[in-house]
Parts: structure tokens; sequence; C-alpha cells
């Protein structure tokens, strides 16, 4: 069986914008990553303003929009809350527009981000919508070096959180990162072996290895305290939680697909 | 919390779960008396326990458990073992663990507390935050459940976290399954609608139930 193409990661995205990202990896250093931003209803988390710049799209699902009103301003407190609004603009507000508020979208509209009014729908949540929003509008010419980063998508309610989860795996082939405060989180693809490469200035120690959906007969890492070898994990058995990781690069192979979470240091 | 704690027969805290009663259950219920509130146990690793909370609790007869020299399970494991291995044989079919603080934070952690309802898949055990209360649902059993509508709803989901479904069928819901198939990577049940007082559910895998939780002033 041929050995499998090799996927990269990085989180170089959380480098504050003083120090400059890592130089591109692999594949991508032919073609520059860009990146997209989703905002979900939820708090945001502290390091929004950053990823904000970094990005080239920035679409809120519904409520979130309240939360860049009112938050971005929070996160900047020395500057004006008005001029921060207005740096802060969504491209696009996307949902059915029952939690964004009719002064915010008016705000926001006024400024010239696009207003997609979607019914619910029981079979897309709303980062669905956005993601999938995201993939027919790419930021660059196409989406082969696209990351797009998920403010808001863990914690609070957990049907959402399970909806958002289930997002990176019905959009596998799209890089997909999902955000909060505490973690960050992503999709390793059975179909590919994964190198993780780890900026410790912002991530770590603490990470795991979830089958999220269907258990895992066998995977194989390296650069964790505690590597797998060839070892099953499934719910109900053996999961690899409170892990560390002891290398600059991870690497994973898998017969499943397995989610990916590092923690995020507290100064990020 | 304070309205769980005052019903359950048995309190335990999780290592640093002893710093929160100690530091948020009197700001919580306007009571300044801390001896309102003392667990019966403290159980874990103690590696994020302050001293002079452990003390204060041992002073007031809390059995302190250290359980440091097992590193392979984590602080919730610990906790739940504990609990059956004090709860008689006959009280075990009634017995429902409430856990605070297992959801949020550290997605690993989350993960890990999430197996502890497979690994005991045998035990009640619920698992609860301020926005919603999450539980197995083996597959074993016909599953009905009973809607509290005056704390809990109307948004709810159901997830087979373990394995893909084949078939689930389900009652009391405004998108109902009928042997339906649920896998992640395809359609699963979120922001679902709880439509009646009692909810039936019946699946080939084991299933996660979710359902938030009113906001109770």
């Amino acid at each position: 069986m041929p050995p499998l193409p090799t996927m990269t990661h990085s989180s170089s995205f959380l480098l504050p914008s003083s120090s400059p990202p890592a130089p591109p990896t692999g594949a991508d250093a032919e073609n520059a990553v860009s990146y997209a931003v989703v905002v979900l209803n939820q708090r945001l988390p502290r390091f929004a303003p950053l990823l904000w710049t970094r990005a080239r799209l920035r679409v809120c699902a519904d409520g979130g929009a309240n939360r860049v009103f009112d938050g971005m301003p929070d996160l900047l407190p020395g500057e004006d809350p008005d001029e921060v609004r207005v740096r802060y603009k969504p491209d696009a507000i996307e949902g059915d527009m029952d939690s964004v508020r009719p002064e915010v979208k008016e705000y926001y509209s006024s400024l010239g981000t696009q207003i997609i009014d979607d019914s619910p729908d029981q079979d897309t949540t709303d980062l669905n919508k956005c993601i999938s929003f995201i993939t027919r509008n790419p930021p660059g010419p196409d989406n082969s070096n696209l990351f797009i980063l998920v403010l808001g998508a863990l914690g609070g309610r957990f049907d959402h959180e399970m909806g958002n989860i289930n997002v990176l795996h019905r959009f596998s082939n799209t890089r997909i990162i999902l955000l909060s405060d505490d973690s960050s989180i992503f999709l390793l693809p059975k179909t590919h072996s994964h190198e993780i490469h780890i900026e410790r200035s912002v991530e770590g120690p603490h990470c795991g290895l979830i089958p999220m959906g269907a258990p895992s007969s066998s995977s194989t890492t390296t650069g964790l305290r505690w590597n797998l070898d060839n070892t099953s994990m499934n719910f109900g058995g053996l999961l690899s939680t409170s892990n560390i990781v002891e290398e600059e690069i991870v690497t994973v192979t898998s017969d499943s697909d397995l989610i990916w979470t590092i923690s995020l240091r507290k100064h990020t | 919390a304070s309205p769980l704690g005052s019903r359950a027969k048995m309190r335990i805290c999780a290592d640093g779960g002893a710093n929160r009663i100690f530091d948020e259950m009197s700001q919580m219920t306007n009571d300044l008396d801390r001896n309102r509130y003392i667990p019966e146990i403290v159980e874990g690793d103690m590696d994020s326990i302050r001293p002079e909370v452990k003390r204060f609790y041992s002073s007031q007869g809390s059995k302190i458990s250290d359980k440091s020299h097992n590193q392979e399970t984590t602080d919730l494991h610990k906790c739940i073992s504990s609990i059956r291995h004090r709860t008689p044989d006959h009280e075990k079919a009634n017995l429902c663990v409430l856990v605070t603080g297992a959801l949020g934070g550290r997605f690993d952690h989350e993960a890990a507390n999430i197996n502890v309802l497979y690994v005991f898949s045998d035990m009640r055990i619920v698992l609860l935050s301020d926005d919603c209360l999450i539980q197995l649902l083996p597959k074993t059993h016909h599953h009905e459940i009973y809607i509290e509508s005056s704390v809990e709803g109307p948004h709810c989901g159901i997830f087979p976290i373990g394995a893909p479904s084949t078939s689930t069928t389900t009652t009391g819901l405004k998108w109902n399954l009928s042997d339906a198939e649920m896998r992640f990577g395809s359609m699963i049940s979120t922001s679902n609608i709880v439509d009646s007082d009692k909810v039936t559910v019946q699946s080939d895998a084991d299933l996660l139930w979710t359902i938030s939780l009113r906001n109770l002033t």
C-alpha cells in the first residue's frame, strides 16, 4: 500500500503580529496561506483582534455580529469604540437573523456588510452555512491554501458544539480550525499522515487525540509524552487526553479521522 | 449548584472543585457560612486544590482521598469509581450522579469527562453546565425522557459520538428520527426541539442526549 500523503499543520496565525509568521512549510511555500475568520455567537476570545487583522475575509454567523460589535472595543480598550467598530467590520453576516440585534445589523449594513438572510434549516448549522459561503466566495484565487479560523465554536450549548465539530467532518477537505480561549481543535483526516508544527510560545503543552464518531483500531504518534503505537482508541475505552507535547513536531497517522486538540497559553 | 447540593446524599469535590465551592458557593447563595457546604469527600490527585482549602475541609470533617499515585485516570473517573464503591448494591439502581464543571474549558478534559459516561455506562451520570445537560443513552435500552419544561428545553440534540448509528428512532421531538442513520461526517441531530412532555429514543448505538437549561433567576 502506498504511503499516505502528508498534511502539515501550524498555528503560526496565533503568533503576535510583532513577530513574523513562521515561513510556510512544504507545499505551502509556493502559495501563501490565506485566512478567513468566522465569528459565532459566543464571547470573543482574547486573540480575536489579531486573527481578524490577519484574515482576508470575515463572516459573522447571526449573533456573532453582536459579539464583534460589543466585544472588539472591549478587547481594544485604549482605542475609540466607534473607530474600532468601523475597522472591525465583517464582510458578511449570515444566518436566520433571529439573534443579531436590529441596530447592529443596520449599522454594519450601512457600512457595506453583506447581509445574507437564511431561513432556519434542520440539516445545516450557522457554521455550516458560513463555511459554504466562504468556499463559494474564497478571498484568494482558490481554496487550496485557505484556512478558516472559527471563533466561538466551543463551550456554550453542547448541541451547537457537536454541530460545529461535525462541520469539520463534513468539510474534511477544507482546513477549518475551531478556537476558544482555552483550546484549538481541528480534524486529522485518515487519508493523510499528519505533521503538526507546535508553536510553543502560544500553545501547549496539554493536548489530545479524540476519535469522534467512530473508533480507531490503530493510531501511531511521535512527539508526545505518551505516544500511541498502533494503539486502538474509542469512547468507552482509551482516548488520548491530558497528553503532553514534547517535541516541536508531532506526527499522527490513524485508520480513523481524529480530532486533534491543544491547549492555548493564557497570554496568547 | 446550591439546589443540587442540598438534595444530594453525597457530595464529592474533584481536586480543584473544592476551591470552587470554597470561593463561589457562598457568593451564589448569599450565605457567608462555608460550614453549610462541606463536601463529604475531596478526591483526586490534589495538584489543583489550594492547601488552605484542603485544610479547611479536612478540619470540617471531609475525607481527603489522595489518589495522586494513580495518573492513569482523570479526577472525575476517580470520583465516579469512589461513588460506585461506596454505594450499596441495593441503592445502585436508584443512584444518579450529578456532575458540575465537566463541560467547557479545555477540550481534552471535556472529551475525557464525556468518556466517563461511556466507561461507567451502567451508572446514571448527568453532566451539567449553565447552558445544558448531557446524558448517555445506552443502546441496550429503550429510553423515555421526561421533560421538565420549567427548567429545561426546548433545544436538544442526539449524537453518536462513539460509533455511527444505522438505526435510531425517536418520538416527542420536532424533527423525529425514524429508523435513521446518524454519523459524524453526515447527519447528527443538533438544534432539535422538544415537542412533548416525553421524548423516547431507541437506537443500535450508544447516544449522547443533550438538552438546554433555562436561565433560572
